[in-house]
């Protein structure tokens, strides 16, 4: 039904383009620092225990291989889209979910706006817009994080770290990445709308329903991110 | 003319059942009854904001449910809603909130001087100084205010029927005055037909040309305000009592 009701407001051209200015800004401007943020621990991290586990048993440059690929392919998509679940998807669901207790999401309607169109439409171009970006911005600064905590703590010059990650590399592989990340930044939106639309019981049901919002949203990141490897990397 | 034919609505358990109802051309109706009688259910059925399990809604003569599906946002476009929290929107400013009670199409044609200028006019109505509260948010002004804002919002589109879901809910005394000095003022200077909610029954006959009253999602009563202070029905007689009771108590403790 919100998918239906989604796409009617874009045919009609209901949508305004302000407002879905207004998403990309809080959606992806305001989540550059924390993503980016995430991505270079991630870099760091893989680094490190990729460094832990080769050293001494195979040659160092294949750590440039096992960070770029662990970045590219499942840190940078799946990291990007847990931390905007928190930082999108529950301030979406609350939000509206306020509108909806409080008679807002009602005077829309009385008013003769459609809430879909003003509140639901935005925010699901900008969620597929903003979260390919923020998630070629964290695999950036993944890679980046990693190759230099490699080259501090392993000695690993940037050299010998990308002739390690050319070795593995496909170009289908960036590809993979993205379309991980517009599935993701469709379902973040999706999901916290539906569930923010469906609200109910003042306060505390704001609360639940922000509570469970949260939850079903990681787990459908979690399961579509297992359901990618045996459709796309086959 | 707003016509409830045979409303019948239940969530868990029944809310209305069968409800029959006219509200004439130009009157101020008043709609009473004790808590979850399903008044505001019934007058939001008038909008499509709560749809009917069975029965109809007609205005003019014409349904809102089961004839043309455009009627609905035609209907909306005609009707003022004033909601008992006011409903303005959080994130919007008072300018942008009371514009939206604008029907869409005409915002887009208007240049923005002239919506400035019927949402100054709205907010003047309600007696709101429309150069101190425009660009504020709902969030600072007070819940009198913000009222009136609601009602701005209500009016700002010239409808020509005002609902009222109990208007002066959670006001002081002087605000509850104020507030029923304005339905009363607005509905005669707009010449609307206008729909009232609300607990406050002594505030309720002085204003309106009839009322009724809900109970047990039923009509229990249909009048002029005259029969109903007059009437031996004795369910009439226990609401009207005990709400006489309830509401000196209340403006009892408001004082204190």
């Amino acid at each position: 039904m919100l998918g239906w009701a989604v796409l009617r407001s874009m045919v009609r051209l209901r949508v305004s383009s302000r407002e879905i200015l207004n998403q990309i800004h809080i959606m992806g401007v305001q989540s550059i620092p924390i993503v980016l943020v995430t991505a270079v621990l991630a870099g760091i991290v893989t680094s490190q225990q990729g460094g832990y586990q080769f050293t001494g048993t195979i040659p160092l440059y294949v750590m440039g291989s096992v960070v770029v690929e662990s970045v590219v392919l499942e840190l940078g998509p799946v990291l990007t889209a847990v931390v905007l679940v928190g930082r999108i998807g529950a301030r979406i669901t609350a939000e509206l979910g306020t509108m909806k207790v409080s008679e807002q999401m009602d005077a829309l309607y009385s008013v003769g706006r459609d809430p879909v169109a003003m509140l639901a439409t935005p925010r699901i171009i900008a969620g597929v817009i903003v979260v390919p970006i923020l998630t070629a911005m964290a695999v950036i600064v993944g890679i980046i994080a990693g190759q230099i905590s490699a080259q501090l703590t392993l000695g690993l010059g940037w050299e010998a770290f990308f002739y390690g990650a050319r070795l593995f590399w496909h170009n289908w592989d960036m590809v993979y990445s993205l379309t991980k990340a517009v599935v993701f930044g469709l379902a973040i939106p999706v999901i916290s709308i539906h569930m923010g639309f469906r609200t109910k019981g003042g306060a505390a049901g704001v609360g639940r329903t922000t509570t469970a919002s949260v939850m079903f949203m990681t787990l459908t990141i979690l399961i579509l991110d297992a359901l990618f490897p045996p459709l796309l990397l086959q | 003319m707003i016509r409830f034919r045979r409303i019948h609505k239940a969530f868990d358990e029944p809310v209305l059942t069968g409800v029959d109802l006219v509200v004439r051309e130009g009157e101020m109706f008043g709609l009473f009854g004790p808590s979850g009688t399903g008044k505001s259910v019934l007058l939001k059925t008038t909008i499509g904001l709560i749809v009917p399990d069975r029965g109809d809604v007609l205005l003019d003569g014409e349904s809102v449910y089961f004839g043309d599906p455009g009627f609905l946002d035609r209907v909306r476009r005609r009707i003022g809603y004033v909601f008992q929290h006011a409903a303005l929107f959080d994130s919007m400013s008072v300018f942008e909130n009371v514009c939206m009670g604008i029907a869409e199409d005409d915002l887009r044609r208007m240049k923005r001087k002239e919506a400035c200028g019927r949402a100054w006019e709205a907010l003047e109505l309600v007696n709101l100084e429309p150069r101190q509260v425009l660009n504020k948010l709902p969030a600072e002004l007070s819940g009198g205010m913000k009222k009136r804002v609601g009602i701005a919002r209500a009016i700002v589109g010239r409808p020509d029927i005002l609902l009222w879901d109990e208007p002066t809910t959670g006001l002081d005394p002087v605000n509850t005055a104020a507030v029923e000095r304005l339905i009363d003022r607005l509905s005669g200077e707009l010449e609307v037909t206008s729909m009232i909610v609300t607990h406050d029954i002594e505030g309720g006959l002085i204003m309106c040309d009839r009322v009724a009253m809900l109970s047990a999602g039923t009509l229990q009563f249909c009048g002029t305000p005259e029969d109903f202070r007059k009437s031996t029905d004795p369910v009439v007689r226990a609401f009207a009592d005990r709400a006489g009771a309830e509401a000196a108590l209340d403006n009892q403790l408001k004082v204190i």
